[in-house]
């Protein structure tokens, strides 16, 4: 990914650490407010997807005399980096926080006005954050906190280079970058399945009872109690949470329903298997149960036999070593977020889905209930809206691109500035539609990139949707919805391409229920090509199920 | 010694150890910049445990004057 480093002081030697990416540094680190404010800068001409600001404390304050100017000038940082985040949307700036040491001589009776310059730029990159989507915190500040000044910084580097950090503090901060480079590449991990006994309390439930087992406020059961309060912040982040455990239900949910201290409750859980059934068992159903792939989880079980016999049977699920301190499980915890489940900024989409998951399990239920699959589908009152992407979608419609992995015809993925720059791309659109039902929300679960030709033909680049809302004939649906807006738009043929993965059986599917097509190539890999005629007729053949409505759309305003 | 001096060399300059004898030197490699210069004396500093006063950095010629500091040192 291209990236740029700016910073008040030498970064370089940062820069050529993080050798899988594409690193800019800007000529002469005292100037990194001109590479802001100037469009034709090195820094802004190198097309970085995204900054990084990497602010020094010491050198931001040096020469300063007073605590009024200095705050003042501060300010005119800041809005720098504000303005520069307005005037170029596409582009996510990562302001570091400060780290500003005192002067080592101080009297006692002396303010510590260095506390009060990080505040001011901290409470500033806070609003700044707040206010502009592509602003993000990077927390230098945390790093120096962790590790020690002594252990980040260098004086001898400092004096012969310019360069602040030792080559620790230096690997450190690039393995920070990279992971946040990383972060918009790699899909993370979806789910994070636990184990009980042991794990989300000490003790066994079913042979020391629920007053017996370790966990409360303070003392030695607060290990588990912090480690389950970081759970439920994973959780509230988007990360579907299970349960396996070889017990009794009754006995586990005794714990769950009566225990004072118990942080996590049933329904922070979208899934459950607590029985005496194999681990490997539980998982794949749960898999199944919860339309996710085995390679999206993160199993934890304080056993080891249990932890081999997964790594073994299901290869492609995580399986963490489990810290034998369980004094470190709440840290054991934030390394499994960073490691697996790191994420720029929780979506509104993101905290949505665990609550997505659990109505679906209710879904589920009643459609064992309901006579008929019609009338089941029918019966769920689903409402589908159909529209152009907008500027705002683009993130959410980049995001289900990097995730799909079921429903998804081809598997290609963008990224948000990838979108951006296609919405202006002739012949290109970019679609998205979100769903709900009587249920709940399930927000915006559907993406399409369609591109047309001079001729007449229009072609699905990208056409995905969430397992969240598969097998109820959605897609089909948007579908013939699209077929009316192509045709409307004097479109006449719709080519569809089909690209095998290890995972997209669904959209196969999908397109064998398709009618009237002719196959336009068969490849070796699977990989196939279809053209419908759609001047009068519509390859979908399943009936609406759920309520559409759409915006009137003209697209592809310019031709190709 | 010497081994541990050009393996500690190599790594800080991320090029393989077969390029380096105990006379390359700054000047030498396209990766040896004085940027690099610094990782070096740094990444020597830390594996042996010595400290090089900033006034000897820059008479460094060659990696055998590293070893030569090596050796002085206790």
């Amino acid at each position: 990914m291209k990236c740029a480093l700016l910073s008040n002081v030498n970064v370089e030697s940062i820069a050529r650490q993080m050798v899988r990416h594409e690193v800019y540094i800007a000529q002469g680190y005292g100037a990194w407010t001109r590479e802001l404010a100037d469009p034709a800068s090195g820094t802004l001409s190198f097309g970085p997807s995204s900054v990084f600001l990497i602010i020094d404390g010491a050198e931001l304050v040096r020469g300063q005399r007073g605590l009024e100017p200095t705050l003042a000038e501060v300010c005119q940082h800041l809005a720098y980096i504000e303005r520069a985040a307005e005037r170029l949307p596409g582009i996510k700036f990562f302001v570091s926080t400060v780290d500003v040491p005192a002067r080592a001589l101080r009297p006692l009776k002396e303010e510590h006005v260095e506390r009060r310059l990080e505040q001011h730029w901290h409470a500033g990159i806070a609003r700044a954050s707040a206010s502009h989507a592509n602003v993000y915190i990077f927390d230098l500040k945390e790093l120096v906190e962790q590790v020690g000044r002594s252990l980040l910084y260098s004086n001898k580097r400092w004096y012969l280079g310019g360069l602040r950090y030792s080559t620790a503090g230096e690997k450190l901060i690039a393995g920070e970058l990279e992971r946040i480079l990383d972060a918009q590449l790699v899909a993370r991990k979806k789910c994070l399945l636990l184990d009980l006994d042991n794990t989300l309390w000490g003790g066994i439930i079913g042979e020391d009872g629920v007053k017996g087992i370790q966990l409360s406020e303070t003392g030695e059961g607060a290990r588990y109690r912090d480690f389950q309060l970081r759970i439920r912040e994973l959780g509230e982040m988007g990360v579907i949470l299970g349960v396996v455990s070889k017990n009794n239900e009754t006995d586990a949910y005794e714990v769950f329903d009566r225990h004072e201290h118990m942080v996590l409750r049933k329904d922070d859980f979208a899934a459950m298997k607590i029985n005496w059934s194999a681990k490997a068992q539980n998982i794949a159903e749960l898999a199944q149960d919860l339309d996710i792939g085995m390679d999206s989880i993160v199993f934890i079980d304080d056993n080891p036999v249990e932890r081999e016999a997964i790594r073994t049977e299901l290869p492609e699920v995580t399986v963490p070593e489990f810290p034998t301190d369980t004094c470190e499980l709440a840290t054991f915890l934030g390394r499994l977020y960073k490691d697996y489940f790191f994420t720029l900024a929780s979506t509104a989409e993101d905290r949505k889905r665990t609550e997505a998951y659990l109505t679906n399990a209710k879904r589920a239920a009643e459609r064992t209930a309901a006579p008929s699959i019609e009338q089941f589908l029918t019966g769920l009152g689903t409402k589908i809206f159909f529209t152009r992407a907008h500027d705002e979608d683009l993130a959410r419609a980049a995001q289900l691109t990097q995730k799909t992995n079921q429903f998804n015809l081809t598997t290609r993925r963008y990224t948000e500035q990838e979108l951006r720059a296609l919405q202006t791309t002739p012949g290109a659109e970019v679609f998205i539609a979100s769903v709900a039902d009587k249920y709940g929300d399930n927000g915006k679960v559907f993406a399409s990139i369609v591109r047309r030709d001079r001729h007449g033909t229009a072609e699905l680049d990208t056409f995905l949707m969430s397992c969240r809302v598969m097998g109820r004939f959605i897609e089909d649906q948007i579908l013939d919805q699209l077929v009316r807006e192509l045709r409307a738009n004097g479109l006449s043929r719709l080519r569809v391409q089909y690209i095998p993965t290890r995972k997209n059986t669904p959209a196969r599917a999908f397109i064998e229920r398709l009618q009237g097509g002719r196959l336009l190539s068969d490849e070796e890999s699977g990989a196939q090509t279809w053209e419908f005629d759609i001047a009068k007729a519509s390859p979908v053949t399943k009936p609406a199920y759920a309520e559409l409505r759409t915006q009137p759309m003209r697209f592809f305003k310019v031709l190709p | 010694m010497e081994e541990r001096l050009i393996a500690t060399v190599a790594s800080a300059l991320r090029v393989p150890k077969s390029v380096l004898t105990l006379h390359t030197g700054p000047g030498d490699l396209e990766a040896w910049d004085s940027l690099a210069q610094i990782n070096v004396v740094s990444e020597i500093e830390t594996e042996f445990g010595v400290s090089i006063p900033v006034e000897h950095v820059t008479q460094i010629q060659h990696i055998r004057d590293f070893l030569h500091y090596l050796q002085k040192t206790p």
